[in-house]
Protein backbone atom coordinates (compact mmCIF):
# COMPACT_ATOMS: atom_id res chain seq x y z
CA UNK A 1 0.00 0.00 0.00
CA UNK A 2 1.30 3.41 -0.87
CA UNK A 3 1.49 5.69 2.12
CA UNK A 4 3.46 8.57 0.66
CA UNK A 5 0.71 11.16 0.27
CA UNK A 6 -2.39 12.23 2.15
CA UNK A 7 -4.61 10.83 -0.59
CA UNK A 8 -2.85 7.47 -0.66
CA UNK A 9 -3.02 7.11 3.10
CA UNK A 10 -6.70 8.07 3.15
CA UNK A 11 -7.42 5.51 0.42
CA UNK A 12 -5.49 2.73 2.15
CA UNK A 13 -7.18 3.59 5.44
CA UNK A 14 -10.75 3.60 4.13
CA UNK A 15 -10.19 0.36 2.20
CA UNK A 16 -8.88 -1.46 5.24
CA UNK A 17 -11.46 0.03 7.65
CA UNK A 18 -14.33 -1.09 5.41
CA UNK A 19 -12.79 -4.56 5.04
CA UNK A 20 -12.70 -4.97 8.82
CA UNK A 21 -16.29 -3.70 9.02
CA UNK A 22 -17.38 -6.32 6.48
CA UNK A 23 -15.67 -9.06 8.49
CA UNK A 24 -17.39 -7.88 11.70
CA UNK A 25 -20.80 -7.86 10.00
CA UNK A 26 -20.23 -11.32 8.54
CA UNK A 27 -19.32 -12.69 11.96
CA UNK A 28 -22.38 -11.03 13.48
CA UNK A 29 -24.56 -12.72 10.90
CA UNK A 30 -22.86 -16.08 11.41
CA UNK A 31 -23.36 -15.81 15.17
CA UNK A 32 -27.13 -15.93 14.57
CA UNK A 33 -26.77 -19.59 13.59
CA UNK A 34 -25.98 -20.48 17.20
CA UNK A 35 -29.35 -19.18 18.36
CA UNK A 36 -31.98 -21.84 18.97
CA UNK A 37 -35.53 -20.74 18.20
CA UNK A 38 -38.25 -22.12 20.43
CA UNK A 39 -41.24 -19.93 19.52
CA UNK A 40 -44.71 -20.82 20.66
CA UNK A 41 -47.95 -19.66 19.08
CA UNK A 42 -51.64 -20.29 19.48
CA UNK A 43 -54.47 -18.88 17.38
CA UNK A 44 -58.09 -19.41 18.29
CA UNK A 45 -61.11 -18.48 16.22
CA UNK A 46 -63.06 -16.59 18.85
CA UNK A 47 -66.07 -15.92 16.63
CA UNK A 48 -67.28 -16.14 13.05
CA UNK A 49 -68.87 -12.71 12.72
CA UNK A 50 -70.46 -13.22 9.34
CA UNK A 51 -70.09 -15.45 6.32
CA UNK A 52 -71.53 -14.58 2.95
CA UNK A 53 -71.31 -14.89 -0.78
CA UNK A 54 -70.43 -11.66 -2.56
CA UNK A 55 -72.54 -10.59 -5.59
CA UNK A 56 -69.65 -11.66 -7.83
CA UNK A 57 -69.76 -15.17 -6.42
CA UNK A 58 -66.72 -15.10 -4.12
CA UNK A 59 -67.09 -16.30 -0.54
CA UNK A 60 -66.07 -13.93 2.22
CA UNK A 61 -65.90 -14.56 5.93
CA UNK A 62 -65.21 -12.28 8.87
CA UNK A 63 -63.47 -13.79 11.87
CA UNK A 64 -62.48 -12.65 15.33
CA UNK A 65 -59.16 -14.17 16.32
CA UNK A 66 -57.30 -14.58 19.58
CA UNK A 67 -53.62 -14.67 18.72
CA UNK A 68 -51.05 -15.39 21.39
CA UNK A 69 -47.39 -15.99 20.77
CA UNK A 70 -44.01 -15.89 22.45
CA UNK A 71 -41.36 -15.08 19.86
CA UNK A 72 -38.74 -13.74 22.28
CA UNK A 73 -36.35 -16.63 21.60
CA UNK A 74 -35.93 -15.34 18.04
CA UNK A 75 -34.26 -12.15 19.13
CA UNK A 76 -30.47 -12.01 19.14
CA UNK A 77 -28.10 -9.07 19.29
CA UNK A 78 -28.22 -8.97 15.48
CA UNK A 79 -32.02 -8.84 15.18
CA UNK A 80 -33.56 -5.62 13.95
CA UNK A 81 -37.19 -6.71 13.93
CA UNK A 82 -39.44 -9.68 13.32
CA UNK A 83 -42.29 -9.58 10.83
CA UNK A 84 -45.14 -12.00 11.57
CA UNK A 85 -48.33 -12.77 9.74
CA UNK A 86 -51.19 -15.20 10.20
CA UNK A 87 -52.46 -16.85 7.04
CA UNK A 88 -55.47 -19.05 6.46
CA UNK A 89 -54.34 -21.96 4.30
CA UNK A 90 -56.66 -24.41 2.60
CA UNK A 91 -57.01 -26.63 -0.43
CA UNK A 92 -59.50 -26.22 -3.27
CA UNK A 93 -60.11 -28.29 -6.41
CA UNK A 94 -58.22 -25.68 -8.49
CA UNK A 95 -55.29 -25.02 -6.14
CA UNK A 96 -53.43 -27.34 -3.78
CA UNK A 97 -52.56 -24.40 -1.52
CA UNK A 98 -54.48 -21.17 -1.01
CA UNK A 99 -52.99 -18.65 1.39
CA UNK A 100 -54.96 -15.66 2.65
CA UNK A 101 -53.20 -13.28 5.00
CA UNK A 102 -55.53 -12.34 7.86
CA UNK A 103 -53.33 -10.36 10.20
CA UNK A 104 -49.73 -9.16 10.37
CA UNK A 105 -47.47 -7.22 12.67
CA UNK A 106 -43.94 -5.96 13.15
CA UNK A 107 -42.24 -6.82 16.42
CA UNK A 108 -39.57 -4.24 17.11
CA UNK A 109 -37.88 -5.77 20.14
CA UNK A 110 -37.65 -8.69 22.51
CA UNK A 111 -39.78 -6.82 25.05
CA UNK A 112 -42.70 -6.85 22.61
CA UNK A 113 -42.18 -10.42 21.46
CA UNK A 114 -44.58 -12.01 23.93
CA UNK A 115 -48.06 -10.79 23.03
CA UNK A 116 -51.74 -11.55 23.06
CA UNK A 117 -54.10 -9.95 20.57
CA UNK A 118 -57.85 -10.09 20.20
CA UNK A 119 -58.73 -8.85 16.72
CA UNK A 120 -60.99 -9.21 13.74
CA UNK A 121 -59.16 -10.17 10.56
CA UNK A 122 -57.10 -7.16 9.47
CA UNK A 123 -57.18 -8.18 5.80
CA UNK A 124 -60.31 -9.55 4.13
CA UNK A 125 -60.70 -13.31 4.01
CA UNK A 126 -62.07 -13.81 0.49
CA UNK A 127 -61.89 -16.98 -1.56
CA UNK A 128 -61.57 -16.57 -5.33
CA UNK A 129 -64.57 -18.76 -5.89
CA UNK A 130 -67.17 -20.33 -3.68
CA UNK A 131 -65.19 -22.91 -1.79
CA UNK A 132 -65.37 -21.82 1.84
CA UNK A 133 -68.56 -23.50 3.06
CA UNK A 134 -67.65 -26.37 5.38
CA UNK A 135 -63.98 -25.88 4.49
CA UNK A 136 -61.24 -27.25 6.72
CA UNK A 137 -58.36 -24.84 6.96
CA UNK A 138 -55.09 -24.24 8.76
CA UNK A 139 -54.02 -21.07 10.48
CA UNK A 140 -50.29 -20.61 10.01
CA UNK A 141 -48.08 -18.14 11.79
CA UNK A 142 -45.26 -17.16 9.43
CA UNK A 143 -42.31 -15.07 10.46
CA UNK A 144 -39.31 -13.37 8.94
CA UNK A 145 -36.47 -12.52 11.29
CA UNK A 146 -34.83 -9.40 9.88
CA UNK A 147 -31.23 -8.94 11.00
CA UNK A 148 -29.20 -5.77 11.46
CA UNK A 149 -26.84 -7.32 8.95
CA UNK A 150 -26.63 -10.60 7.08
CA UNK A 151 -28.98 -13.45 6.47
CA UNK A 152 -32.74 -13.29 6.98
CA UNK A 153 -34.46 -16.31 8.51
CA UNK A 154 -38.03 -17.35 7.77
CA UNK A 155 -40.12 -20.13 9.26
CA UNK A 156 -43.67 -20.92 10.36
CA UNK A 157 -45.90 -22.74 12.82
CA UNK A 158 -48.87 -24.55 11.27
CA UNK A 159 -52.02 -24.89 13.39
CA UNK A 160 -54.60 -27.32 12.09
CA UNK A 161 -58.18 -28.29 12.81
CA UNK A 162 -60.22 -25.20 11.91
CA UNK A 163 -63.46 -25.46 9.99
CA UNK A 164 -65.83 -22.92 8.44
CA UNK A 165 -69.63 -23.31 8.80
CA UNK A 166 -71.68 -25.19 6.24
CA UNK A 167 -74.12 -22.27 5.78
CA UNK A 168 -73.77 -18.52 5.14
CA UNK A 169 -74.75 -16.38 8.09
CA UNK B 1 6.17 11.93 5.54
CA UNK B 2 9.55 10.18 5.40
CA UNK B 3 10.14 6.49 4.66
CA UNK B 4 10.26 5.45 8.30
CA UNK B 5 7.12 7.48 9.00
CA UNK B 6 5.23 5.81 6.16
CA UNK B 7 6.15 2.38 7.49
CA UNK B 8 5.12 3.22 11.04
CA UNK B 9 1.91 4.88 9.92
CA UNK B 10 0.89 1.81 7.91
CA UNK B 11 1.76 -0.71 10.63
CA UNK B 12 -0.05 1.35 13.26
CA UNK B 13 -3.11 1.63 10.99
CA UNK B 14 -3.31 -2.15 10.43
CA UNK B 15 -2.87 -3.05 14.09
CA UNK B 16 -5.14 -0.33 15.42
CA UNK B 17 -8.08 -1.14 13.13
CA UNK B 18 -7.82 -4.89 13.77
CA UNK B 19 -7.64 -4.34 17.54
CA UNK B 20 -10.63 -1.98 17.50
CA UNK B 21 -12.55 -4.46 15.35
CA UNK B 22 -11.84 -7.37 17.68
CA UNK B 23 -12.64 -5.37 20.82
CA UNK B 24 -15.81 -3.93 19.30
CA UNK B 25 -17.08 -7.35 18.23
CA UNK B 26 -16.16 -8.93 21.57
CA UNK B 27 -17.85 -6.26 23.65
CA UNK B 28 -20.87 -6.03 21.36
CA UNK B 29 -21.41 -9.77 21.39
CA UNK B 30 -20.84 -10.04 25.14
CA UNK B 31 -23.38 -7.38 26.10
CA UNK B 32 -25.65 -8.19 23.16
CA UNK B 33 -25.65 -4.78 21.55
CA UNK B 34 -25.00 -4.26 17.86
CA UNK B 35 -25.11 -0.51 18.43
CA UNK B 36 -22.31 -0.59 21.01
CA UNK B 37 -20.17 -2.61 18.59
CA UNK B 38 -20.66 0.01 15.89
CA UNK B 39 -19.97 2.89 18.29
CA UNK B 40 -16.71 1.34 19.51
CA UNK B 41 -15.52 0.54 16.01
CA UNK B 42 -16.65 3.92 14.68
CA UNK B 43 -14.70 5.80 17.35
CA UNK B 44 -11.70 3.56 16.64
CA UNK B 45 -11.89 4.39 12.96
CA UNK B 46 -12.04 8.14 13.63
CA UNK B 47 -9.16 8.00 16.12
CA UNK B 48 -6.97 5.88 13.84
CA UNK B 49 -7.70 8.12 10.86
CA UNK B 50 -6.69 11.20 12.84
CA UNK B 51 -3.41 9.56 13.84
CA UNK B 52 -2.35 7.88 10.60
CA UNK B 53 -3.68 9.98 7.72
CA UNK B 54 -2.39 13.53 8.35
CA UNK B 55 1.32 14.22 7.92
CA UNK B 56 2.19 14.72 11.59
CA UNK B 57 5.66 15.92 12.64
CA UNK B 58 6.42 12.64 14.41
CA UNK B 59 6.31 10.87 11.05
CA UNK B 60 9.15 13.08 9.82
CA UNK B 61 11.94 12.36 12.29
CA UNK B 62 14.08 10.30 9.91
CA UNK B 63 14.89 12.56 6.97
CA UNK B 64 17.11 11.19 4.21
CA UNK B 65 20.60 12.69 4.33
CA UNK B 66 21.59 13.81 0.87
CA UNK B 67 25.17 14.61 0.04
CA UNK B 68 26.05 18.26 -0.09
CA UNK B 69 26.10 19.61 -3.68
CA UNK B 70 29.75 20.63 -3.26
CA UNK B 71 30.54 16.94 -2.68
CA UNK B 72 29.05 16.09 -6.06
CA UNK B 73 31.10 18.82 -7.73
CA UNK B 74 34.32 17.34 -6.37
CA UNK B 75 33.47 13.91 -7.82
CA UNK B 76 32.02 14.65 -11.25
CA UNK B 77 30.31 11.89 -13.16
CA UNK B 78 32.51 10.18 -15.69
CA UNK B 79 31.73 11.52 -19.13
CA UNK B 80 29.80 9.06 -21.31
CA UNK B 81 31.34 8.81 -24.73
CA UNK B 82 29.29 6.03 -26.34
CA UNK B 83 25.49 6.12 -26.73
CA UNK B 84 23.81 5.23 -23.41
CA UNK B 85 25.65 2.27 -21.85
CA UNK B 86 23.69 1.74 -18.66
CA UNK B 87 21.94 4.54 -16.92
CA UNK B 88 22.28 4.86 -13.21
CA UNK B 89 19.15 5.66 -11.27
CA UNK B 90 18.78 9.36 -10.81
CA UNK B 91 18.94 10.70 -7.33
CA UNK B 92 15.41 12.06 -7.45
CA UNK B 93 12.89 9.87 -5.71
Amino acid sequence: MGMHSFGNRANAFVTFAVTILAVMCSLASLSDNFNVHTPTADVKVFNINWFQKQPNGNDEVSLTLNISADLSSMFTWNTKQVFVFVAAEYETPQNALNQVSLWDGIIPSKEHAKFWIHTTNKYRFIDQGSNLRGKDFNLTLHWHIMPQTGKMFADKIVMTGYRLPEEYR
Amino acid sequence: MDWEGQKRSEIFMLISLVVFGVVAFGVGYAIGSFQIMMLIYGSGVVLTALITVPNWPFFNRHPLKWLDPSEADRHPKPQVNTAAPKKKASKQK
